[in-house]
């Protein structure tokens, strides 16, 4: 059979192996960061999580915690609080981090900036999740025509320059913290569309999905009860990383004035303003960006022990 | 194989129209009037006039069609106010974007591939544990604090480099240009260094494992050849395809990074472009990108049957 | 001439007289997360240039690693390997990447078993083979081109020069098998490996494969171990057999006297689950019952005891040592070796 004609065969099941992979190619940002950090650092452990898990869990719990008790945590107010004699101050003991330009207390100013910051990422990756999550599995579940017109519609979105979109939505629609958010999600929306698209196509083909349609199971039963559940680990670790993503996208759009206006204090908008300051009080500019720094990183790490832990593949070997 | 490349590229044109299209149904949901912007202290007659001069009183979709015909003859609109001409902002921004690409991705490249190489074969070893961990922490870097510790430090506080001031042109100064170019340059490499980086080291570590590894070892070629001739191209599939998208990508999407160091390139005209409401300029800025990503994932396409022989084999097949 | 070259080894022996390879109690264990893997556990055995040894056993036996671990290609990392490995006198256990870089294509070579994946999928063929000639022989290119050629004619290949030009995978298996062997034999090397080489390939290749290993070994005057699951593989092919069970050789003669005068349970087993064309059809194909033995924690005493239909209490604790040579050059480790009514039983000529 294979010696006397090269037989092309298997080079067909090759390529058609590698089109496949080349659909995975990450093509945006999100997913070339979560392609990068997923390239291996944890391992798949049998039980347990790593101790650099929990640290990041705990950085994670500490930030949200500040961030949901900011009201009646007893710290200056951020944007009010202003004492314009003591400006660019760096850091004192009454003052940890420094004042801002306006003499406002920087420490307090990034735990309101977590409240916003993280408000905005969180909800702009829910918003991706829930609708990108519906028309990846939608697509990625009906391969014929509607799973070809909603990939299409996904390619179109991430032909957009992502950064560029956002701006533009913002400006034009203003910029409130609900168009900030709404900015961040449509750019969010076709990156988890890929991802579940490519995860629920490969779970579709599987054998017991076939078997609940043989026993009368509806799509939508299908869809929900057989191919959601195995296509969500995969989902929730690049959200993880949408997060992260959309953190740092927040406090790029504020740096090139065109994020949350100032009187809303976000990560972006302390940075913002501390920039016009960094020869004097660099503090300005530094501990805001430690923090985003350390957050995108506990992220980062979660979103891949997140993977690690849910990837069969990896874990059998 | 021409079949399949016409569809491809009629797709290509596809993604672009629509995308241009979209962008402007954007531009006129926007609530003020441009031409309020532009005089606002004119009279009624004379803003009527100007929107008719601009063509904002026709039909959308006429707008939208007057806008693409000049485009493809290669007439990017003005500039609303100045009635400078995109094109002479895009023959000077472009250069200096084109140039802040190409020096980050040459040194991102440069270093990534001997790391990732490397970290490789040596896959487990303190070495590699070292140089993975420190890029799973520049990954969780962004480059606008990178672009904000240099100009703290190597510019403001030392002095080292100039922070905000014109690019000057490679042919006049390359000693100028490059200093004026470094800290930009370093900005958006680190982060591209880590995903290259770690991209490749997956991948290579995937092929260090194939049997034809092994069969170029018992051939007795030394370790290095192994390493560079027989593993790195079938390893590069993903690199290539990222730094590919990223050559378009950091084309008018270097935004914080031109902001930061004020260099005039197309990201920081782009900014300028959407907070002033500069529609035809915006437009026109955003069917180029448009038009860059969709032509570089092409020419990827095409990149990987001359890096596998076995895709160009089976395209011929189908 | 049959018996006398298996001899144990003698470090004594000076290099210039010494064999060409003297394998002496060479081990291969793997550190693995659930324990030490020892697939290759004492394995001794000499062999001359221009003979061939067969080496047999299941999947899990050790054979694979046996060969690899001779010629030193295995990974680095949590690997011990321990014994003595002589080449014309030089130990190769322990020797440095560079020392090794000299022998490896050079002095020895090896075909593999899958030459689907054996080839560099995106470097031409012609490539692949002037590659190792170049390293180690000091040639132009143009020189080399032309023994590349040569070397395609020589294993088989019409249209050698069309063929330089192409890659692997516009090749069918058996072509690119033949390939694998050009690369092996370029440099004309003393030893010639060849790990399950007809495995992966249709039966009606197999036998051509294998036809055009034994020319080759034997116009070149090569030594070659032929490693396989298939005693049928290395019958009319070898001069002596090394039959390998759990990591050890467990019976070991020359091809003749082994064919006619087996010994251990395992050969027989392994023998008569060769289907016979002289069978009636339908007859029952014979297996061998049980798994191939863990390696990790292998049974006490003999370790093909759980799986041998005549073990007893003493096979269970005491293990059997490897006998020494008879007369015949015949070895084997079993307590209570087949007799040779059992083994007309199994069918042996």
């Amino acid at each position: 059979m294979r010696d006397p004609l090269p037989d092309h065969g298997e080079e067909l099941i090759h390529l058609m192996h590698d089109s496949e992979a080349r659909s995975d190619v990450p093509a945006d940002s999100v997913t070339q960061q979560f392609a990068a950090v997923s390239a291996g650092t944890v391992k798949a452990k049998r039980k347990g999580l790593p101790l650099g898990a929990w640290i990041a869990i705990g950085w994670m719990a500490i930030l949200i915690l500040a961030a949901i008790l900011a009201p009646v945590l007893p710290i200056p107010d951020p944007i009010n609080d202003a004492n314009p004699l003591k400006a660019a101050q760096g850091p004192t003991l009454d003052h940890i981090f420094g004042l801002d330009g306006n003499g406002r207390d920087v420490f307090s100013r990034i735990i309101w900036g977590a409240r916003n910051s993280l408000f905005i990422a969180f909800a702009a990756v829910i918003t991706g999740f829930l609708i990108g999550g519906a028309l990846g599995l939608i697509s990625g579940y009906f391969k014929g025509r509607i799973g070809g017109v909603l990939g299409a519609i996904t390619d179109i979105l991430l032909a957009f320059p992502q950064l560029v979109l956002a701006l533009a939505v913002v400006s034009f629609l203003g910029r409130t913290v609900f168009n900030v958010t709404m900015a961040l999600a449509i750019v969010s929306i076709p990156i988890l569309a890929r991802i579940t698209r490519a995860s629920a196509l490969s779970w579709s083909e599987r054998d017991f999905v076939t078997a609940a349609r043989a026993q009368g199971a509806g799509h939508i039963r299908t869809m929900l009860r057989e191919i959601l559940p195995n296509v969500l680990p995969a989902m929730l670790s690049i959200a993880l990383l949408g997060i992260a993503v959309a953190i740092v996208a927040e406090a790029s759009l504020s740096l090139v004035g065109a994020g949350v206006k100032p009187d809303v204090t976000t990560w972006g908008n302390v940075i913002f303003s501390g920039q016009a300051y960094i020869r004097d009080a660099p503090s300005m500019v530094l501990f805001p960006s430690m923090v985003i720094f350390f957050t995108v990183y506990a992220l980062n790490y979660l979103g891949d022990v997140l993977r690690a832990t849910f990837d069969v593949r990896e874990s059998a070997l | 194989m021409p079949r399949t490349f016409t569809l491809k590229f009629l797709r290509l044109v596809l993604v672009v129209l629509v995308v241009t299209f979209i962008t402007f149904g954007l531009t006129k949901l926007q609530p003020g009037d441009p031409v309020s912007k532009i005089i606002p202290f004119g009279t009624a007659q004379q803003k009527a006039e100007l929107r008719t001069d601009l063509g904002l009183d026709k039909p959308f979709i006429a707008q939208y069609g007057k806008w693409l015909g000049n485009f493809v003859q290669g007439d990017f609109g003005k500039y609303y106010d100045s009635k400078q001409s995109v094109n002479t902002v895009i023959k000077t921004s472009l250069p200096v974007s084109l140039e802040l690409m190409l020096y980050a991705q040459f040194f991102a490249l440069l270093i990534a591939i001997p790391l990732g190489v490397t970290t490789a074969y040596r896959a487990g070893s303190k070495y590699d544990r070292g140089a993975n961990a420190t890029m799973f922490a520049l990954l969780a870097l962004p480059n606008f604090v990178v672009a904000l510790l240099l100009a703290i430090y190597v510019g403001a506080k030392w002095q080292l480099l100039p922070t905000q001031s014109n690019v000057i042109p490679f042919p006049l100064n390359p000693l100028d240009n490059w200093t004026y170019m470094l800290m930009p340059v370093v900005a958006l490499t680190l982060g591209q260094i880590a995903v290259y980086m770690r991209l490749l080291r997956s991948d290579m570590i995937a092929t260090l494992q194939e049997d034809f590894i092994t069969t170029a070892k018992a051939k007795g070629i030394p370790t290095r050849r192994i390493l560079w001739r027989h593993a790195l191209r079938p390893s590069s599939l993903t690199l290539l395809t990222v730094a590919g998208l990223n050559v378009g990508a950091l084309i008018g999407g270097a935004i914080v990074v031109e902001n930061v160091f004020g260099v005039p390139g197309l990201g920081k005209r782009i900014t300028e472009a959407i907070l002033a409401k500069q529609y035809p300029a915006l437009q026109s800025y955003v069917a180029i990108i448009a038009i860059l990503y969709v032509t570089v994932n092409f020419a990827i396409d095409i990149l990987y049957s001359v890096l596998d022989p076995r895709i160009r084999n089976a395209r011929s097949v189908a | 001439m049959s018996a006398a070259s298996i001899k144990e080894s003698s470090a004594t022996t000076p290099a210039s007289e010494a064999p060409l390879l003297v394998v002496n109690d060479l081990k291969t264990y793997f550190k693995t997360d659930r324990g030490l893997v020892r697939a290759v556990d004492g394995v001794s055995f000499t062999l001359e240039r221009g003979r061939t040894l067969g080496v047999v056993g299941e999947s899990g036996s050790g054979k694979t690693v046996l060969s690899r671990s001779i010629m030193g290609l295995l990974p680095k990392r949590d690997v011990e390997r321990s014994g003595s490995v002589k080449f014309e006198g030089v130990e190769l256990v322990g020797a440095d990447t560079s020392l090794m870089v000299e022998y490896w294509g050079d002095q020895m070579a090896m075909v593999f078993q899958d030459p689907m994946t054996s080839l560099n999928p995106v470097m031409r063929v012609g490539k692949q083979i002037t590659e190792g000639l170049r390293q180690h022989l000091d040639i132009s290119k143009d020189h080399a081109n032309q023994t590349a050629l040569a070397l395609l004619s020589s294993v088989g290949i019409p249209e050698p020069e069309r063929r330089l030009r192409q890659y692997p995978h516009e090749m069918s298996g058996g072509m690119r098998q033949r390939v694998m062997i050009a690369i092996a034999i370029a440099c004309g090397p003393k030893l010639l490996f060849a790990d399950e080489p007809t495995t992966a390939l249709d039966v009606t290749v197999q036998a051509q494969i294998l036809d055009l290993l034994q020319t080759q070994q034997r116009d070149r005057y090569m030594a070659m171990i032929l490693v396989t699951h298939d005693l049928g593989v290395v019958a009319g092919r070898t001069d002596e057999i090394a039959v390998m069970y759990a990591g050890k050789v467990v019976e070991k003669a020359p091809t003749k006297v082994l064919f006619s005068n087996l010994r251990h349970p395992y050969t027989e087993a392994l023998l008569s689950s060769i289907p016979k064309i002289s069978d009636p059809s339908h007859t029952r194909l014979k297996t061998i019952g049980g798994r191939p033995p863990n390696l990790i924690n292998p049974p006490s005493g003999c370790k093909f005891s759980p799986r041998c239909a005549y073990a007893t209490d003493k096979c269970r604790t005491e293990e059997p040592p490897l006998s020494a040579p008879d007369s015949d050059g015949h070895q084997f480790s079993c307590w209570f070796p087949v007799e040779l009514s059992a083994k007309q039983t199994a069918g042996v000529r």
